[in-house]
């Protein structure tokens, strides 16, 4: 008997639920309006440390992504190699799935473009010609994917002897970049975890706040059966809109603060590489979507987990 | 309509225990009076009715259905079947006397309609007509009782349960709100009014239950307050 009566009742109560908890949601914010600033700046502040490393990461990973691409790997042949030899060694590489292209460059053509690269020297090398040219000739390979460079180099490495003379490329350069890409990453991890516990804890504590100064609204609203959904849903809209209002005011502040730095560097870029930042679009458009969602969650567990403790329900 | 079978509550690891297998029923519509020294298990009585706490043993029927077998979701329906009366009247301070009333009815869901029909009945029933636009401050002791008399009886209660309702209460103020608290009874809720309050038992000749120690010593239907202060 009790339990049909419940059901009709739970649906009757959703249906007229929204309109109170907003109006509640909204007093409560007003009623607690020094530690809901206090929560909203813990994650404004936590949201701009964490842009801060998002956006290193997000630029480390252009610029090595940029340097990868530019990355080549040279397969030097011998001086003596036969037409055999080449052609071999070329429909290998053709037909590996890594490779992205292979341009064959004669003794000659590597002479040339020397000498053209080193314009202001051209008379040391001068003396040289096709006679007795100094210069191998090469396969120059561009890879799909950098950290494939090994493989490919080994496959190259299995000719030696038979046309190919040695292989060649940035290792310690890759290397480097890749380690200092994922110690960004490790970085942002860490930081966002104690950023994020401190969050929840400002929050769970203005939530608990919350719950103590309607404390007496609470035992009226349970002693007239109120659901518990019906009383927890205020607390928790509470804190999800806390987090959602830092998180607005934390990407608003990035935002401006990027466009800034874009002006200030420009295109001089003191990289010492072909790369510049990474464009607004790219970097704004993750970050919002990383904002909001990180906003929502870090309120909503606080105050779940405030509840939890405080709302004997 | 209430009944007890053997139920024991003990707290504290069961080391002390509040009410010691007390049996009781109570019919739909009757009037009963529980009476008792502080600590002889009046307080229990009304948590176990709303399930504040559980029963260590024994069973509690309400409407022939035991509530120890509703789910923690199902408890606020139980709880809506059953208006409270406080002693220390649990008004919302910021809000009026309509809108504590009608904060009842928004609780479960009842539509702006539904409530601006029946809240001036209700205060109209309890003779607040009149200050339905007022603040719980601005009110009398016997005022402020009668608005959470207004509030507990306004989503139709099948039972109206009242801790020390005239506790804060002076004897004439008293009176008239028992007089409420008869009204109510007599158009259909079952009331119970759990009180100290010798005179109004001794007035009214209704049903008293005697509480002592955790114990139902006296069930008496004449209407005698049951122990010698």
């Amino acid at each position: 008997m009790m339990q049909q009566e419940g059901t009709a009742m739970r649906f009757n109560s959703l249906k007229t639920m929204p309109k109170n908890i907003i109006r509640d949601t909204i007093h409560s914010i007003e009623r607690n309006n020094l530690m809901s600033a206090a929560s909203v700046v813990s994650v404004v502040a936590a949201l701009l440390i964490l842009g801060i490393f998002l956006i290193l990461t997000i630029n480390v990973e252009e610029v090595t992504k940029d340097i990868e691409s530019q990355l080549e790997l040279t397969v030097f042949l011998q001086e003596d190699f036969t037409d055999e030899q080449k052609d071999t060694i070329q429909d290998a590489l053709d037909d590996s799935d890594l490779i992205e292209s292979v341009d064959f460059e004669s003794a000659e053509e590597a002479l040339e473009n020397f000498t053209v690269s080193l314009e202001d020297y051209a008379p040391l090398l001068s003396g040289y010609n096709s006679e007795n040219n100094p210069m191998p000739a090469s396969f120059i390979i561009k890879v799909k994917d950098p950290e494939d460079l090994d493989a490919v180099q080994e496959l190259a490495m299995q000719y030696e002897g038979e046309g190919v003379e040695y292989v060649r490329y940035g290792q310690e350069y890759v290397d480097m970049l890749i380690k200092f890409n994922s110690f960004t990453n490790t970085l942002s991890i860490g930081v966002l975890i104690v950023l994020s516990l401190i969050s929840v804890f400002i929050i769970y504590n203005t939530i608990k706040l919350t719950v103590f100064a309607r404390r007496r609204e609470i035992g009226i609203m349970k002693y007239v059966g109120a659901t518990n959904t019906y009383i927890r849903t205020p607390f928790i809209l509470e804190g999800l809109f806390l987090g959602i209002i830092g998180a607005v005011i934390a990407y608003l502040v990035i935002r401006v603060t990027y466009f800034y730095l874009l002006g200030v560097i420009g295109t001089s870029s003191f990289l010492p590489v072909d790369a510049s930042l990474a464009s607004p679009t790219v970097v704004l458009s993750q970050l919002v979507i990383f904002f909001m969602l990180y906003g929502g969650i870090i309120g909503a567990v606080g105050s779940v987990v405030a509840i939890r403790k405080f709302l004997d329900v | 309509m209430i009944e007890f079978r053997n139920v024991t509550k003990g707290y504290d690891k069961n080391k002390c225990e509040a009410l010691k297998d007390v049996s009781l029923f109570i019919d739909k519509g009757e009037f009963v009076f529980l009476v008792g020294r502080s600590g002889a298990g009046k307080s229990t009585f009304i948590k176990l009715l709303l399930r504040e706490v559980d029963v260590t043993s024994g069973d509690i029927l309400i409407n022939n259905y035991s509530i120890g077998k509703l789910s923690k979701k199902e408890i606020p329906y139980l709880r809506r079947k059953i208006g409270v009366v406080f002693q220390d009247f649990r008004l919302l301070e910021s809000k009026s006397v309509y809108e504590n009333v009608a904060y009842a009815m928004e609780i479960i869901g009842k539509s702006e309609k539904q409530i601006a029909k029946r809240v001036p009945l209700a205060l109209e029933m309890v003779g607040l007509s009149h200050r339905i636009n007022h603040y719980p401050n601005e009110l009398s002791g016997g005022e402020q009782q009668r608005v959470v008399i207004a509030r507990a009886i306004i989503n139709n209660p099948t039972i109206l349960i009242c801790d020390e309702p005239t506790g804060n209460l002076d004897p004439e103020t008293s009176y008239e709100i028992i007089k409420i608290l008869e009204e109510v009874n007599r158009r259909g809720t079952t009331v119970v009014v759990v009180t100290h309050d010798r005179e109004i038992v001794d007035v009214m000749k209704k049903r008293v239950l005697t509480l002592e120690e955790g114990c139902l010593i006296i069930d008496d239907a004449t209407g005698r307050y049951g122990y010698e202060v």
